[in-house]
């Protein structure tokens, strides 16, 4: 259960930075803070308490932690890295017409 | 066991990853590639068209391929029944031709354009014939990352805003998606469609509704249906006009596509109707489409205006295969063909007319018509067709729509559907008729050719009209695609066909 409320809570303190913070970038780092939220939330949920995969043939595989949880979040985690890598690459490029990070002056997140 | 599928995927690929490559020697070369590659990934498609003639005419098709060999429901499984057929056959006719189009468009950075371009292609691929939730929500990522890209294509700041936007929402929606999967594999152990179809109604009710409304929250926000419109018609409008049709017309159909599997065949239409969420999808969905239509009309740009009828016309799709009845997903289906066509059709038709504008704003469209007469014949049919008249697609379509609606006796959606029809009539109309006004003030060199995007005029004009006669004759000739369409709404309906082909050998 503490692994729900403190999935939620990491979860929606991401939503929180992406929804009020005036920056780009924090909005980008709100955007990971959800994507860690969520890789957290997995690897704890799916923990059974094993032994670690890949086990060896002479041991007894028993009690083994499920290992596609984490070949998942390695994914997962490839593409959050390649969304925010570029994320801050257009940034990056807005610095060129711009010198705000400021949403709301860039004609806003929501509006338009 | 058919490796043919892996093709489907593997080409647009390796293309994607040759071209940096072939680029750096010649230029020739990576258009003889691009060109090729093209046509390669197409002809494999109509290759299996042919080769599996008789089973589509019989409604019986069904392809299967086991990656690495391994046993379903353990590793990946690609199938393609008769849905992912229809879809698989729309993307490679309309890339075909919007490649094409591209090659008369697009003057500056060829190069990166096309590798993007190709690995959007393998994505939408990836996504239609993937078995595996885990492997859709990668090609998803994969098809938002290599499309925001093309958003920021024209190195502006408008174009830059949008993509940022777009990626934004975008991941965010991604996340959702990837919330539910985590739910799904943690209370089913499993990845596969077939096997989470199979135990997917055994679970509690909470669990269910909650994976329900992940999936929903996610897939809404990528196809930007009513409380997440907002970011769709800046991104559709600031890229390039092949781009605009590329998004627009073809990506928000995979989006369609995923949601159809989803709902429809993995977790079960059931499941909806006993929370009662069909409802408030079309309520949803409805809103959706009359604010789309209110938002067109208050549009004073043209691309905008085309990018917000796209979310009217979703909305529309997506309420009318809600209704869950077989009328209503042949309807929904033809609309997504039709839909698919028009909006190519005017977004190509669109970047050619507005090389001659100063602007994408409708003051500066007058007299554009004289420009090219043929293709703005051609885009005042489409349009007409998008409204409703009957000799094109647009007409049947809607047709069957409002059939579907009238059916269920669910009558908001029928007069959404008039409503929206007429309102869409005011906000083309409005177009068409400054399109043909001639100018009376000003000097000629207010037309102005922007030749660093747009060198090959035949092609780009040729690929429009082409469009514009696709959207007449199929409408004229539509009792043909009856066949197919009706194989992707048995499809739909009986889901224990597909998990029956999966897991059965």
């Amino acid at each position: 259960m503490i692994n729900h409320i403190v999935f939620i809570f990491i979860f929606l303190l991401g939503f929180y930075a992406i929804l009020v913070k005036k920056s780009l970038i924090k909005m980008v780092i709100g955007l990971n803070i959800m994507e860690g939220a969520i890789f957290y939330w997995f690897i704890a949920i799916t923990d059974r308490g094993g032994i670690i995969p890949i086990v060896q043939s002479t041991q007894v595989a028993f009690n083994l932690n499920d290992p596609i949880p984490q070949a998942l979040i390695l994914t997962g985690i490839v593409i959050g890295a390649s969304t925010s890598a570029f994320l801050l690459t257009l940034i990056i490029e807005l610095n060129k017409f711009t010198d705000s990070t400021n949403p709301d002056q860039l004609g806003g997140m929501i509006e338009d | 066991m058919n490796n043919i599928l892996i093709y489907l995927v593997v080409v647009p690929l390796a293309t994607a990853f040759l071209i940096p490559f072939v680029d750096i020697f010649s230029n020739k070369a990576r258009k003889i590639l691009v060109g090729f590659s093209a046509l390669f990934e197409f002809s494999i498609g109509m290759y299996i068209i042919t080769d599996n003639y008789a089973a589509i005419t019989e409604h019986t098709f069904f392809l299967k391929y086991y990656l690495g060999n391994w046993i379903p429901p353990i590793g990946i499984t690609l199938s393609m029944d008769m849905l992912s057929l229809f879809f698989s056959t729309l993307i490679s006719i309309s890339l075909l031709f919007i490649i094409t189009y591209s090659i008369g468009f697009i003057g500056h950075h060829e190069g990166k354009y096309y590798v993007l371009l190709f690995l959007i292609w393998a994505a939408m691929h990836g996504i239609i014939l993937t078995g595996d939730i885990f492997n859709l929500d990668v090609f998803l990522e994969l098809m938002l990352i290599t499309s925001a890209p093309l958003v920021a294509f024209k190195r502006d700041r408008n174009g830059t805003e949008a993509a940022i936007k777009y990626m934004f929402f975008g991941a965010i929606g991604g996340l959702f998606i990837f919330i539910g999967v985590v739910l799904v594999y943690f209370n089913l152990g499993t990845l596969n469609f077939a096997d989470i179809a199979q135990s997917f109604s055994l679970l509690p009710l909470f669990i269910k509704k909650m994976i329900i409304i992940f999936f929903l929250i996610g897939i809404f926000i990528k196809l930007g249906i009513f409380p997440f419109h907002f970011w769709l018609s800046k991104a559709h409008s600031a890229c390039p006009s092949s781009i605009s049709a590329l998004l627009s017309g073809v990506i928000v159909k995979v989006y369609i596509y995923v949601f159809i599997r989803l709902f429809f065949n993995v977790f079960g239409f059931d499941i909806l109707r006993e929370t009662g969420l069909d409802i408030i999808i079309i309520v949803i969905a409805l809103t959706s489409s009359i604010l789309g239509h209110v938002l067109a009309l208050s549009e004073n740009d043209i691309k905008r205006m085309l990018a917000y009828s796209t979310v009217a016309n979703l909305g529309i799709i997506v309420a009318v295969l809600t209704l869950n009845t077989r009328l209503a997903i042949l309807a929904g289906l033809l609309h997504v063909m039709a839909h698919l066509l028009m909006k190519v059709s005017l977004f190509t038709a669109t970047g050619y007319l507005l090389q001659f504008t100063p602007s994408h704003k409708l003051q500066d469209l007058k007299g554009v018509a004289y420009k090219n007469i043929i293709l703005f014949a051609g885009f005042t049919l489409t349009a007409a067709g998008m409204v409703g008249f009957p000799p094109m697609i647009g007409f049947f379509s809607k047709w069957h729509i409002l059939q579907a609606f009238l059916d269920r006796s669910f009558h908001w959606g029928s007069i959404t559907v008039i409503l929206g029809s007429i309102i869409a009539f005011f906000y083309y109309i409005k177009y068409i008729i400054y399109g043909f006004k001639t100018i009376s003030i000003g000097p000629p060199e207010r037309f102005r050719l922007i030749l660093s995007v747009f060198y090959r005029e035949r092609v780009v004009t040729n690929i429009a009209i082409l469009f514009a006669i696709a959207v007449v004759v199929v409408g004229v000739f539509f009792k043909l695609s009856y066949g197919p369409i009706e194989g992707a709404a048995n499809a739909i309906m009986d889901p224990s066909i597909y998990i029956e082909s999966i897991l059965g050998g």
